[in-house]
């Protein structure tokens, strides 16, 4: 899977989206599941996936689908 | 005596102050509801209360207790630009051991009358405050109280509301932050308090409504002499903005209990600083 | 409606902390139970309560800042047929609220489970006024009162859906935070009233709740690694404690050291005493917990730590009691 494919797979798994949802207007609290503890678990899954552990103004910051690519090249993860 | 334009810049230098110890402590603070009371305690610290921080039980100064007990963020850097609180002190806030923690911790050394945190409590026992004052025939000292919109859900401000008036209280004065928000949300949607100023009215007080950041009426209701026949104690309903001055905070519960990032403390001092 | 867990879903339940679990856990009981009925008093957010409201609006009640009044209308509620559970942070149900917990589910026994979020000390800077320091020692105090204290998320969620089938008051106690450590790794039988030997051993016996079980698990291999033979008894409820379970302890005839996020007076080690003392011949019970004392306020480990309540510290505690050399 490329990081892409995986960034994505984690995205549609923890908010039950579909891939057409996947772009910039896929934000926090946008969608149902995108609450606080769907926040947590995404973070979570990515963590898992991508073996790294973000900092935690990172993932307060992680607010959108499109900022959290911006923000996982911090941890040289590029999408 | 400070001028009108001396407060102003104080209540402004007084928000960034309080970022800034936010922002250093590294985790959440009760941010939006300290913002609303800016204006509150610039009022109070910087021209109604009678204090001194060098004789902090001075017996005949006013006495003021935070019943809303989150709201230290404001509290504690009001008593730092009073005297109270060293820059070094200040700085302990939300360290470990520390004297200054997420609610006030009594120590009157430091200017903090009373220990709360858990709400309701604080009008209570200024109520026993004033009863005292008046048995010892302190005439000059005055007590003053802030309590939340919130708050006033709890039964027991309303005995001691109820308490205040039966005592005839004229040297009682509390002040609500009516920022209409709680934890939760919209104070309206949890539990509406109705037309809050008749709520007091009817329990037997003197009442002010006026605009919470609007540091003049503050000063002016608060030292006003009494009007009517009655001896009434008297409360100040402050219409306020919770997260008054930063404007993505203005009104956004999320900043209820909330932590600065280093994009979100700039841009916040960047709003400030204009 | 027992409730199986996985050992990936507890290490989920973890991250997200007891809170947030209690969330969790409610949401899913909320797919089976008709008649449920969540109150909150302007914590609903704290109690990760937050998906359960907008999943099932109509069966979440936000009575506001107002916990007396909150355990008064979960009387109401419950005794006119709904299964409710209530929460606060803990010195709100157990102290604010006492006497209306005393009336309803004590001497009513209306039907409503009273969870404790936050308790102990896991509210770290919020400090004394929201710790939870002597909330079972009050709770166990009223007659009728069960009082559980899961040991970590995946029990919490067990407690959860064991309570709602439980048709007596209860009142729940959650300690531990965001990274609530696991002590499950696996499903296991819970059912309330039943203590849960955790771990065997012939030396010295340990009994803990709450956020303690992890940590005592934790102090029982640095002991055996002292060539000590530890046992770890899970006692999740302190009222009606499992007198069976005590027995089998009582027998074995070797110190027993009670472990708790709460004051030594009052709580699981003073409940564990009264039954032991009672038995002619019994070992002596050892209490580890907070000191009779308000305690300093700071991140939530830095004060076990201050007391002495991480594993290492109590591994330690226990061998300084019994004398052994390193």
């Amino acid at each position: 899977m490329t990081n892409r494919e995986k960034y994505d797979q984690v995205f549609i798994d923890s908010f039950s989206v579909t891939k057409d949802q996947l772009n910039e207007g896929l934000v926090y609290q946008s969608v149902q599941q995108w609450d606080s503890i769907g926040h947590m678990g995404m973070v979570a899954a990515l963590e898992e996936s991508f073996d790294i552990m973000l900092e935690t103004d990172d993932i307060i910051d992680f607010g959108s689908y499109t900022k959290g690519i911006e923000i996982l090249s911090k941890y040289e993860v590029v999408i | 005596m400070m001028s009108n334009n001396d407060l102003f810049l104080l209540a402004k230098k007084s928000r960034v102050q309080l970022l800034e110890l936010a922002f250093k402590s590294d985790g959440p603070s009760h941010l939006g509801g300290g913002l609303s009371m800016v204006e509150i305690f610039t009022a109070l610290y910087g021209s109604v209360l009678q204090f001194d921080p060098q004789n902090p039980e001075w017996e005949n100064r006013d006495r003021f207790i935070l019943s809303k007990g989150h709201g230290v963020l404001p509290f504690f850097v009001a008593l730092h630009n009073a005297g109270f609180i060293s820059q070094e002190e200040l700085y302990t806030y939300k360290k470990n051991e520390s004297d200054l923690i997420s609610h006030p911790v009594m120590n009157l050394r430091l200017g903090i009358e009373s220990s709360n945190g858990s709400l309701g409590h604080g009008l209570s026992m200024a109520v026993g405050i004033s009863l005292a004052l008046k048995r010892k025939d302190n005439l000059t000292s005055r007590v003053f109280v802030v309590l939340g919109d919130g708050e006033c859900n709890e039964g027991s401000v309303w005995e001691a509301s109820m308490s205040a008036a039966h005592f005839k209280l004229d040297n009682l004065v509390a002040i609500v932050d009516y920022n209409k928000l709680q934890s939760d949300g919209n104070s309206d949607t949890i539990m509406d308090i109705g037309v809050l100023e008749k709520k007091w009215d009817s329990f037997g007080w003197e009442v002010i409504s006026l605009d919470g950041h609007d540091i003049n009426a503050l000063i002016d209701a608060l030292n006003k002499a009494s009007s009517g026949p009655s001896v009434k104690p008297r409360v100040v309903i402050a219409h306020t903005v919770k997260g008054k001055g930063v404007s993505f905070m203005e009104n956004n519960n999320a900043w209820h209990h909330n932590r600065l990032t280093q994009t979100t403390f700039e841009q916040a001092l960047a709003e400030l600083n204009n | 409606m027992s409730m199986k867990i996985t050992g990936k879903e507890n290490k989920q339940w973890s991250r997200l902390g007891a809170r947030a679990t209690y969330g969790q856990a409610i949401l899913m009981l909320a797919e089976q139970v008709d008649n449920l009925m969540v109150l909150s008093a302007d914590l609903g957010n704290s109690s990760g309560l937050d998906r359960f409201k907008s999943s099932y609006p109509d069966k979440f009640l936000n009575i506001g800042i107002a916990e007396q009044n909150m355990i008064g209308v979960a009387a109401g509620l419950a005794k006119e047929g709904n299964i409710i559970f209530a929460s606060s942070f803990a010195p709100f149900i157990s102290m604010r609220a006492a006497e209306q917990v005393r009336m309803n589910m004590g001497y009513m026994k209306l039907n409503i489970k009273a969870v404790a979020i936050g308790s102990g000390v896991s509210m770290a800077f919020l400090g004394n006024s929201h710790f939870g320091l002597e909330d079972a020692a009050i709770m166990r105090s009223i007659p009728n009162m069960t009082v559980v204290n899961p040991a970590d998320c995946a029990e919490i969620v067990k407690t959860v859906f064991a309570a709602a089938k439980y048709p007596h008051p209860m009142y729940i106690r959650l300690t531990g935070a965001v990274g609530f450590p696991v002590v499950y790794e696996d499903d296991y039988e819970f059912e309330i009233g039943k203590a849960i030997e955790i771990r065997q051993g012939s030396d010295v016996s340990i009994v803990a709740t709450g956020s303690m079980v992890y940590e005592s698990m934790e102090a029982a291999k640095i002991l055996q690694d002292l060539g000590l033979s530890v046992s770890v008894l899970n006692i999740h409820t302190i009222k009606p404690i499992d007198t069976d379970a005590l027995d089998i302890l009582i027998k074995k005839d070797k110190p027993i050291f009670t472990i708790e996020e709460h004051s030594i007076t009052g709580g699981l080690g003073s409940a564990v005493a009264e039954y032991v003392s009672s038995i002619p011949n019994s070992p002596t019970v050892n209490r580890i917990g907070l000191p009779d004392e308000f305690v300093i306020t700071a991140e939530y480990r830095y004060i076990l730590e201050k007391y002495g309540l991480v594993g290492t510290q109590i591994a330690n505690s226990i061998q300084l009691k019994l004398n052994i050399k390193q």
